[in-house]
């Protein structure tokens, strides 16, 4: 599912400077699955942001709701009866939700309290790893599902670059080289030959997969 | 009463008083363990993922003061501060459904009696106290069950069942303390009698749940767990 | 309890399949479960709809997983359609529920749905 991770709390008080009355909005899909908007992100954030507000003291007065996915428009309906007492809302859900309640709401300014980082997996409680870009044209069939978008630093399509050092991408030794790795891959199930083909390659920017470890988590994985 | 009454009234006296004690224990410990056992088995050790930091491996992108955890805050978004009511009502009575039958005076007189051993005991207005407040939390408890909208919706007979099974050690032996009715020996076989039950039925009915309360809590992780737990389903 | 449960339409041996895979894990949930309802608070559409018992996580897995076991697997077409409600509408698998005893309630809810879709009984997405 998508994977996010809440913003800097003085980015999102920077944000409702101004505004009195601000909604903050969950959002009980990708983002609460991965700990970072929903119900319980709500009622943390909204209490975080009493605590700031007040010892800057600002008086502002902050409401939460969480509506099943902000992405379906369906369920987007819940608000419309309340979405007029606020001056502002301040939206958990992913990318795609914020835009679509900004859509739905043009007249309210709608204020995103994540940063939306990637489609991943769960590798352990509290810890994402990138592993789709959504790039539109998967590969994986060929490449014996390791994605040469997301784990090759250069994104490339058609084998490694001369600079595979140690097993490692030559960015650095902890990156494993992506193609050596879909070779092994391929090897073991006799598939050899789908790599021999050549495919157009695709125009991508930062290319080492992120992982995103939730703050109350850090100290777990000894960071 | 006839002979026969009396040898039966004498002999389930006995029975209650004797070797009945120690089956029940038996059977608590036994159980315990046995469901302990059953429990773990189903759950395995996973080894804590190991983060190694390199480009694109990370994102830690919070100013330092952020790191600091908040108690007061994760108290009031825990269980606690979401239903303080209930937490407290819950931990009060709990707490005192396992510390009264271990300090209680009239309990240790029997095992000094019995085995010479010399626990640390209530004094009898303290006990009396306290019984009280247990007696009203189960009434609390039964409250909620016969009127909350919520729990009433997945209350069934076993729960009223087991409410009074667990309330009952504490009401009989307040009677049989206050020798409100005159035939003490009854009461007191009913207060021994409900005692053992409710000690025979923790393993293996919902009262299992006091067990595992704490095994899942500090073993198994997950969003609330408390400390670094490290098995999984 | 008296005559032969009807079990029109549903394929009972494949229900009681997938039961027993998961047999006792889910016994010992389903017999761990306090009936506290301290479960309510975590589940956001319990709180956006109006605190509405039905929407609480152990009335959700109670009413479905613990009818399957309690029926041991002889349901109908109808209990499933009542379960579908309470799994697909009534819970969106967020994983977000709590439970103080520990009872895992996503596991629950999923074999619950994975039951229904093994006969045929799917969510239904076109709605007027």
């Amino acid at each position: 599912m998508v994977k996010a991770e809440r913003k800097p709390i003085e980015e999102i008080k920077d944000a409702i400077n101004g505004y009195k009355r601000v909604l903050i909005t969950g959002c009980g899909g990708c983002v609460s699955v991965c700990l970072a908007g929903g119900q319980r992100e709500v009622n943390e954030l909204k209490a975080l942001l009493n605590v700031h507000l007040k010892k800057d003291n600002i008086p502002k007065e902050l409401d939460g709701y969480t509506m099943e996915r902000q992405c379906n428009d369906e369920f987007l309906k819940e608000l419309d009866s309340t979405i007029d007492q606020y001056d502002c809302v301040i939206s958990m859900a992913c990318g795609a939700g914020v835009q679509n309640m900004a859509t739905k709401f043009p007249q309210i300014p709608v204020f995103p309290a994540l940063n939306t980082v990637s489609i991943g997996i769960d590798k352990d409680i509290g810890m994402y790893e990138e592993k789709c870009r959504a790039c539109g044209n998967c590969v994986l069939g060929y490449t014996g599902g390791i994605c040469p978008v997301t784990r090759c630093s250069k994104g490339l399509f058609n084998g490694p670059c001369g600079g595979t050092n140690n097993e490692c991408c030559e960015i650095s030794q902890e990156v494993p080289c992506a193609w050596l790795e879909i070779f092994h891959r391929l090897k073991e199930q006799d598939r050899l030959d789908d790599i021999k083909k050549i495919h157009a390659p695709m125009e991508w920017q930062n290319q080492a997969p992120r992982t995103i470890i939730q703050e109350s988590y850090e100290k777990r994985y000894s960071v | 009463m006839d002979f026969s009454n009396t040898f039966f009234w004498t002999f389930a006296y006995d029975f209650i008083r004797g070797p009945m004690v120690w089956i029940a224990f038996i059977v608590f410990f036994g159980g315990t363990i046995f469901q302990i056992f059953s429990l773990l088995s189903l759950t395995k050790e996973q080894t804590i993922s190991k983060l190694t930091p390199g480009p694109g491996r990370f994102i830690p992108k919070r100013a330092d003061n952020e790191n600091k955890k908040d108690w007061v805050m994760w108290l009031k978004l825990s269980i606690a501060g979401v239903n303080p009511f209930m937490t407290i009502v819950s931990s009060v009575f709990h707490v005192l459904l396992i510390i009264m039958p271990i300090f209680v005076l009239g309990h240790n007189i029997l095992l000094d009696n019995s085995f010479g051993l010399s626990i640390i005991s209530l004094s009898e207005g303290v006990s009396d106290f306290l019984t009280i407040i247990v007696i009203v939390c189960a009434g609390i408890f039964l409250y909620r069950r016969l009127f909350v909208d919520r729990v009433k919706a997945i209350t069934t007979w076993s729960d009223y069942l087991f409410l009074f099974l667990a309330a009952a050690p504490f009401v009989t032996g307040f009677l049989a303390y206050h020798q409100v009715f005159e035939n003490y020996r009854l009461i007191i076989s009913l207060h021994i009698l409900s005692g053992e039950l409710m000690l025979m039925a923790v393993p293996f009915t919902k009262f299992v749940h006091m067990i595992y309360l704490v095994i899942f809590r500090f073993t198994i992780v997950s969003e609330y767990s408390l400390g670094r737990g490290n098995r999984t389903w | 309890m008296f005559g032969k449960k009807s079990t029109a339409g549903v394929n009972t041996k494949e229900v009681k399949a997938i039961l027993d895979e998961k047999k006792t894990k889910m016994k010992l949930s389903l017999k761990a479960c306090a009936h506290c309802t301290l479960c309510a608070e975590s589940c956001f559409l319990f709180m956006g709809r109006n605190k509405d018992p039905k929407y609480m996580p152990s009335y959700k897995f109670l009413n479905s997983v613990g009818v399957l076991y309690k029926k041991k697997g002889n349901v109908d077409l109808l209990d499933l359609g009542e379960m579908r409600d309470l799994v697909w509408e009534r819970c969106v698998l967020c994983t977000r529920c709590y439970c103080p005893v520990g009872v895992d309630i996503p596991e629950m809810i999923a074999l619950a749905r994975r039951v229904c879709r093994s006969q045929g009984v799917y969510p239904q997405y076109e709605r007027d």
